[in-house]
């Protein structure tokens, strides 16, 4: 029952957290509305008890890479000058919200569609540390590689094209 | 859930969350008379209620009534002012809540039933302990960036680049130590570092990881902006940093998250490295079987202990000049007294808990508190490391900081991951 009324919670938080995230006009209250929304899924993925990707997402997400593009926000030094004056922003939403409600409602129809049945947590050990663990260096040894390898190059060509600026110089 | 669950779950919550705050005080009392004594000075001393002025740390609570009865200001220029009053509780609180994963005793068995001797127990441990130093960086950001100040965006930026720039060889540094234990829960790490290697060492991080043990403790320094690395205040350059604007209890949360975060950092240095719990050689079950000799002992010890220390303030808690009537030995005779009372109730305890009639769950609750004891000691001395190097050490330069973070440390931990999963690997 508790469980219950936290999904109800955590879901309102991240879909709020969404919308301030589109609604706000200073960068940095975008921004932190996005770690909102981040915070819920982390209680969402604790709920299915996959402690891991609790962990993972509070670490990785709501910590390394939002608290780099604040770090961002912070270094661009925004006056309320700098901020477009975003005219007709409410017209633009409901044009955008009416396009897009074809989309929710086979959302709808497909989600009103799925079998009634059991929803608990699947398996034993979903999400843990030692069966995420298993699927990526057993199951999905060399996809997962080969992931870190694009991961390796883009940065690598981050770096290249950061140092070569400079050179020019 | 029967009373007893619900009082051991108010037990542990209470642990959790009054054992850091209680260190803050003994945080700010070691760091100024150990800065005293490193600078062979006294330190604050005068402070007293009736006389009473308990080795200076009767200042702690004359600053905590100054810090509150300030005026609580925040200057007319700030525009964000929910960001700039969020910073500080941030601080305090991530510092706070990453103490709940760290397991302060091995788990107690009462009538068959076991309780995880942790505030919360959650099995992710040490991730949890990442996650919260995560989110103690946006405490800083917040504070520079809303602050609007030119010295307090540079001290926001460096602190927030530092911290950034830190977790990557701490991170590092504790892969290679999962590899060694193979587990991420606190608990078990503890529980691993009871055993003992050749059958003689006690199997601590610090002797299985003794490359790790040096980057996870000068990253855990950077992490918690302390000297050598607190450039996020640099009095002389930047006066103070991200809290520049901060009066009263805001600049008050900055303060006492700073040393909760020193106490969290050393309880999970000892955690990790240096056994947790663990008293060398005494693991849980030995000590469970040997109760009633361990107990014996120490009775003996006590009052000799007690002896030294009353004899040790008798000798240095008195006037520096001839005076009539020294209130300086009033004093001391009260503590003294204080002592052997304290005593006394302690060897009362041991007698009828352990000596004269041990039951199994008295002689559980006898071992969960000596384990905890030991914990709170091992966590004070890592504190006073803390406090030490801070009076030892000149603070770097900014570039030294992050050459010292990617040139050096970067580079010797994942040495060290390589090191470690190949001597894990050829054993097991």
């Amino acid at each position: 029952m508790l469980s219950q009324w936290l999904f109800y919670a955590f879901a309102t938080v991240s879909v709020l957290g969404a919308l301030g995230l589109i609604l706000s006009r200073h960068p940095m209250n975008g921004a932190l509305w996005f770690v909102v929304t981040l915070v819920s899924l982390a209680g969402l993925y604790s709920l299915l008890s996959a402690s891991l990707l609790f962990a993972l997402q509070l670490i990785v997400y709501a910590g390394a890479i939002m608290s780099l593009i604040i770090f961002i926000i912070m270094f661009l030094n925004i006056q309320p000058a700098d901020i477009p004056d975003e005219k007709g922003k409410w017209a633009y939403l409901l044009g955008g919200c009416l396009a897009v409600i074809p989309i929710g409602l086979l959302l709808l129809k497909i989600v009103s569609s799925l079998p009634e049945g059991d929803v608990d947590i699947v398996g034993n050990g979903f999400g843990q540390v030692k069966s995420v663990g298993l699927v990526l260096f057993r199951d999905w040894l060399l996809p997962f590689e080969i992931v870190s390898i694009l991961l390796l190059v883009a940065l690598v060509g981050a770096v290249v094209l950061a140092g070569k600026k400079e050179m020019t110089q | 859930m029967s009373q007893l669950d619900i009082l051991m779950v108010v037990l542990r919550v209470a642990f959790g969350a009054f054992i850091p705050i209680c260190f803050i005080a003994i945080g700010v009392w070691m760091e100024r008379r150990g800065a005293g004594f490193i600078q062979d000075r006294l330190g604050p001393n005068r402070c007293n209620i009736f006389g009473f002025r308990a080795g200076g740390l009767v200042q702690n609570l004359a600053d905590g009534v100054k810090l509150i009865f300030k005026e609580d200001m925040i200057a007319g220029h700030i525009q964000h002012k929910f960001y700039f009053v969020l910073a500080p509780v941030l601080v305090f609180f991530t510092a706070l809540v990453s103490f709940a994963v760290i397991p302060f005793a091995d788990t107690l068995i009462l009538g068959g039933k076991s309780y995880i001797m942790q505030t919360v127990p959650l099995d992710i441990g040490i991730l949890w302990f990442l996650a919260c130093t995560g989110f103690a960086v946006y405490g800083i950001i917040l504070a520079g960036w809303s602050s609007h100040n030119k010295y307090g965006i540079l001290g926001g930026l460096r602190s927030a680049a530092q911290v950034i720039a830190y977790e990557i060889p701490m991170g590092l540094a504790i892969v290679s130590l999962l590899v060694v234990y193979g587990t991420v829960n606190l608990s078990e790490i503890a529980r691993f570092q009871g055993q003992l290697l050749f059958g003689f060492i006690p199997m601590w991080g610090v002797i299985l990881q003794p490359l790790g043990v040096v980057i996870f403790i000068v990253a855990a320094f950077a992490e918690t902006n302390r000297t050598p690395f607190d450039f996020a205040e640099g009095e002389s350059e930047i006066v103070a940093g991200f809290h520049i604007e901060y009066s009263s209890m805001k600049f008050g949360m900055f303060f006492l998250g700073e040393y909760v975060a020193m106490f969290v950092s050393s309880a999970i240095i000892v955690t990790l490295f240096f056994g947790g719990y663990q008293i060398p050689w005494l693991a849980t079950e030995t000590m469970v079987a040997y109760a009633q000799p361990i107990a014996i002992v120490l009775m003996l010890l006590l009052p000799v202990i007690t002896y030294y220390f009353t004899n040790w303030i008798r000798k240095n808690n008195v006037s520096h000049y001839n005076r009539q009537n020294d209130p300086l030995v009033r004093e001391a005779n009260v503590y003294i007294k204080i002592c052997w009372i304290l005593a006394a109730a302690v060897e009362l305890i041991l007698l009828t808990l352990v000596v004269i009639n041990p039951s199994a769950d008295g002689v559980r609750i006898f071992v969960v508190l000596l384990q905890m004891a030991s914990f709170l000691l091992k966590a004070t001395i890592m504190c006073f490391v803390y406090v030490w190097v801070r009076w030892t050490l000149p603070r770097f330069r900014y570039d030294q900081l992050q050459k010292l973070g990617w040139q050096i440390l970067l580079p010797m931990s994942l040495v060290n991951i390589f090191i470690t999963s190949a001597v894990v690997v050829a054993l097991s």
